[in-house]
């Protein structure tokens, strides 16, 4: 019986979603990542539209998994602080550091390129 | 609400379990960790003087294997369903999809690494190279964990014959790692694999 309860009660914890919906969600995923592909396989026809297009739909397809999959959508709001948190610092860290070396400073004053030999005076 | 759930109940001073709260924990560590490996690989992507660079990827290939990761997510929140819903049957089924599933996966990744090695692309080729197998190598091992977690679960439920009052938050705690690596895949395969180098 402690078991039947045990059941229902995570049972009553996401009472909204159906297995039918949860196909439609899988189709829905599909149907995004062969858009992409096929974006990618024009990447000259789209020009500036590829990069943020496809960013767009991965994010989609992240916060999609993240929400109906992962059942953030329903659970405690604790939860969806911390991953964001985390998920939030990553992105930070990733900007930081691809900036860090894709516009160095040192080139601007004359520093010349990261590797480069130091001149001793 | 009867006694005995009331006897299963964690009452903790945040009103979630501890168990699913580490998990969420570990994910969002785990975020920083592939945070810093994708910065490494995209500092690197294109900046290669000798090997071959991203003009290698076989984007068929890659394209099935995020399908069946796609899948295998799907399969495993049916489970996750099967668990919550008392359908002993669907969740065994749908575990052993998504352990099936993930071999898939493994096995495209072993395949796509042996082709990039056969072509001239090694750890040590370059350091896209490098960045990039380690990147996708880290993911895969994360697939691999993943897999042992599940089948655990699969044959726990197996010799258990039942759903017992902690199999739901268990099913629950292992689809939320396999999801996770499921999402980190979908950000790869975009950045690494649809995305030109410039």
């Amino acid at each position: 019986m402690a078991d039947m309860n045990a059941v229902h009660d995570a049972h009553d914890e996401h009472p909204t979603t159906t297995i039918r919906e949860y196909l439609i969600i899988g189709l829905v995923l599909s149907v995004i990542t062969a858009v992409e592909l096929v974006m990618s396989l024009y990447e000259d026809e789209l020009g500036v539209v590829l990069i943020p297009g496809l960013l767009i739909f991965s994010a989609i397809k992240f916060v999609i998994v993240v929400a109906m999959f992962m059942h953030l959508k329903f659970d405690s709001i604790r939860f969806t602080q911390i991953f964001a948190f985390g998920f939030v610092l990553a992105t930070c860290l990733l900007i930081a550091v691809v900036v860090l070396f894709a516009y160095d400073a040192t080139d601007a004053i004359g520093g010349g390129f990261i590797g480069d030999p130091i001149e001793h005076h | 609400m009867s006694a005995a759930t009331h006897e299963t109940e964690h009452h903790t001073s945040l009103g979630v379990d501890n168990r699913k709260l580490l998990m969420w924990i570990f994910l969002a560590s785990e975020c920083l960790f592939f945070g810093s490996l994708l910065s490494t690989y995209l500092i690197f992507k294109g900046e290669s003087l000798s090997g071959p660079g991203t003009d290698i990827f076989a984007f068929e290939i890659t394209s099935i294997s995020t399908f069946v990761l796609l899948m295998s997510s799907l399969s495993m929140v049916l489970a996750v369903y099967g668990a919550q819903h008392g359908q002993l049957g669907l969740m065994k089924l749908m575990l052993l999809c998504t352990i099936l599933l993930g071999l898939v996966f493994l096995g495209f990744q072993v395949y796509e690494f042996k082709t990039f090695a056969s072509e001239g692309l090694t750890l040590s080729t370059n350091q896209f190279g490098a960045s990039f197998y380690i990147l996708t190598g880290f993911h895969g091992c994360h697939v691999g964990v993943g897999v042992l977690y599940l089948s655990s679960l699969l044959i726990s439920s197996v010799r258990r014959n039942g759903i017992g009052k902690e199999t739901p938050l268990y099913i629950d705690i292992g689809g939320l790692y396999w999801h996770f690596v499921d999402i980190v895949w979908i950000v790869l395969f975009t950045v690494v694999y649809l995305i030109p180098a410039y």
